[in-house]
């Protein structure tokens, strides 16, 4: 039996849902990269959260970042994380000169929530402080579009990368994924059943950041980490939701644990400076924006995420909403994006939260509140 | 296939513009042609191949829908898997029978191309009326199928489907087409396939036809996936005809999604060795990525606009 196929055998082991009902299609997962001796994820620190907020970091409007306040919050929690007196030497304990480095952002809600310039830009300029080179550091996402409407290369020192895998959301442009590193499951009887990464991943990075935002979302229930560095840098996955009916319960976890995108995936810092608590994963309405003015940082994927589910869902409770964890087919709308929009009580595909937990299972981090340890700090 | 034989095997122009017009056609290549009977002559004196054809026999062929995605609602997801009109099947389904072996197109702007290369593919008798505005592209249709190494191969299938001449089977057997679930058509069962569909069948029941995309789902995976000799990934709109003996195959892959796809990726049962590829608009081009696993050979196309023909010898 060659490695391909143990690996592939491995993950087609039906797992329990945790969803009463809820079946799990039969995952292929072919991938020659063997994981590293500590993964990324759930990397150094499973299950150990750090909430940097402050009041300070947007103007009364909300347009506003105050990028002094976004470096200072920045520097705390990353030095919080690691226990390293110096921001430097913080950021060393993860990257050295000779990686190449991708940084994973969020731009689907923009005008509103996007991956912040003074986010990203702090990142880049740590990464430059440790040694990476300028030419070594990607910023990253699948969809040029997106990327061009948000325009981060005037925040950024010249010589970053800036890429994307395809011009836009059309499954006309495969060029920029891995043939030979995908998940392959029929999910709804599409004819294409695979899911490809990114080559940029396999190909280039030997670390990545992951930069989401703190957003609600239609399929998912929220989108965190995990939804982020998933579907971001794998083809074809607007597949696994149709006519209601989702099976991101499993798929999100599954594509996140494939190697090597687990093994790079090194850091997370999710960007609740602003968030979306309905219509997510966009933003074409201020109407659902809201400004939890904190970030969060660990190498937990699942524990961030896990504090995210209570974020979005304490939000929406506060406006009179309903949960993300609703199931109740007298919410849902199938597919009526307008509705949606206009009512916070509509759902248009039954959200699968479940997926945070669903990834702790595949060992990609801390599900259990009571074991993940979240450090506030407030600048 | 000689070459005069595969120079009646292309499709052919049905024109009713007067001779003026000669110039803007051998401009776009094309030498052959069917006109009305009245101009026959005009046009060979200019120098051209005729066939004279009145309007009604044009008319009394078959006619074939215009080729691409359609936008149905209720039947197909407009931006994940759209509804195709293509015409293969009907061919592959005629060409099994006595009976209707021509056809013709009356096709809209923008869809010469389309209908030329789906004609072509499938060897049908076809003649085209086409929107003045797609000579030029028409031509470069036909200059591109002239130069494509002449073949005539049998047509590879993974299973049968047993004809019973009804509407209900011609819409299983589009919507098996649609999914490349490859298949022959028969009046009768044939012993080679392990799947011989027959409608009306305790295992085939014509209620479950009745909605023939999901039949063609379950013959898929009755099939299974692993088992079909052919897989396309990275596009829903891509439809292949599959030709090939002992030796060799041919791959026709028609693009009927109107936008150039990059990178479609391509799965094959059995071992083959790189052969050549054709792709109208960029010529001669390298299959990339390409694997030997699991019984089956993958490669990419780098880029498809229309039609591309792919001819793989067996190793």
């Amino acid at each position: 039996m060659d490695r391909r196929t143990f690996v592939g055998l491995l993950t087609t082991v039906p797992l329990v849902s945790t969803v009463e009902g809820e079946t799990v299609p039969k995952y292929r997962i072919v991938s020659d990269y063997r994981p590293a001796s500590v993964p990324g994820m759930p990397g150094l620190h499973p299950g150990k959260v750090i909430a940097v907020k402050s009041g300070k970091c947007l103007d009364a409007s909300g347009d506003k970042v105050n990028a002094e306040i976004v470096r200072e919050m920045m520097a705390r929690g990353m030095r919080e994380l690691t226990g390293e007196a110096k921001e430097i030497d913080a950021w060393r304990r993860f990257f050295d000169p000779s990686d190449v480095v991708g940084i994973k952002v969020n731009c689907g809600g923009h005008p509103w929530v996007v991956s912040s310039y003074e986010i990203v830009a702090g990142t880049v300029r740590n990464l430059i402080a440790v040694g990476v080179k300028p030419s070594q550091i990607y910023v990253y996402k699948r969809f040029q579009n997106q990327l061009d409407e948000v325009h981060y290369a005037p925040h950024l020192p010249a010589g970053v990368r800036i890429v994307a895998a395809e011009r836009a959301n059309r499954n006309i442009d495969n060029t920029g994924y891995d043939p030979a590193t995908y998940v392959e499951a029929d999910l709804f009887g599409e004819e294409d059943t695979r899911s490809n990464i990114m080559r940029l991943v396999t190909e280039r990075l030997t670390k990545i950041i992951n930069i989401p935002n703190m957003k609600d979302h239609g399929a998912t229930g929220v989108t965190g980490c995990l939804k982020n560095i998933a579907y971001g840098s794998f083809s074809n996955v607007a597949r696994t939701h149709q006519r209601g009916k989702s099976h991101t319960l499993s798929f999100v976890g599954t594509l996140a644990a494939v190697e090597p995108l687990r093994s790079r995936t090194v850091l997370q810092i999710m960007d609740g400076l602003r968030g979306v608590w309905h219509g997510g994963p966009f933003a074409h309405t201020r109407r659902y924006v809201f400004y939890p003015k904190q970030i969060l940082f660990g190498t937990d994927p699942v524990a961030i995420d896990r504090l995210l589910l209570d974020i979005i869902d304490d939000k929406r409770k506060a406006e009179g909403a309903i949960s993300v964890w609703d199931r109740s087919p007298k919410y849902l709308d199938v597919d009526n994006g307008t509705q949606r929009d206009q009512n916070p009580n509509v759902n248009i595909i039954i959200r699968e939260p479940g997926h945070v937990e669903y990834a702790s299972k595949l060992g990609l981090g801390v599900h259990d509140l009571t074991k993940i340890s979240v450090r506030e700090i407030e600048v | 296939m000689n070459s005069l034989l595969f120079l009646l095997a292309l499709p052919l122009l049905y024109w009713q513009g007067g001779v003026e017009s000669a110039p803007a056609l051998r401009e776009a290549g094309v030498e052959r042609l069917c006109v009305p009977p009245d101009m026959a002559e005009s046009w060979r004196k200019a120098g051209f191949s005729v066939v004279p054809m009145s309007q009604v026999e044009f008319a009394s062929r078959e006619k074939l829908l215009t080729p691409g995605i359609a936008a149905r609602a209720d039947v197909a997801s407009p931006t994940r898997s759209p509804w195709v009109n293509a015409n293969g099947w009907r061919i592959l389904r005629d060409s099994s029978r006595d009976g209707i072996d021509k056809y013709h197109y009356d096709l809209p702007a923008g869809k010469a191309l389309l209908a030329a290369a789906e004609a072509f593919a499938y060897g049908a008798d076809v003649i085209l009326k086409i929107d003045p505005s797609d000579l030029e592209e028409f031509g470069r249709m036909l200059s591109f199928l002239r130069q494509l190494p002449r073949d005539d191969l049998p047509t590879l299938a993974d299973l049968a489907v047993v004809d019973d001449g009804s509407t209900l089977a011609g819409e299983v057997m589009n919507l098996l087409a649609r999914r490349n679930l490859l298949f022959r058509v028969s009046p009768t069962p044939l012993s080679q396939f392990r799947f011989n569909i027959k409608l009306g069948t305790e295992e085939y029941p014509k209620k479950e036809a009745k909605d023939p995309s999901l039949f063609a789902l379950k013959i898929r995976r009755l099939l299974t996936d692993e088992q079909r000799r052919l897989r396309i990934y990275g596009s829903e709109v891509v439809i292949c005809r599959l030709t090939g003996d002992d030796s060799r195959v041919r791959m026709h892959l028609l693009n009927y999604g109107g936008r150039e796809i990059a990178g479609l990726r391509i799965r094959l049962r059995g071992a083959f060795a790189k052969g050549e590829v054709f792709v109208d608009g960029s010529g001669r081009m390298q299959l990339t990525d390409y694997a030997l696993t699991d019984g089956a050979t993958e490669f990419s196309l780098p880029k498809m606009e229309t039609y591309a023909v792919i001819d793989l010898p067996k190793r």
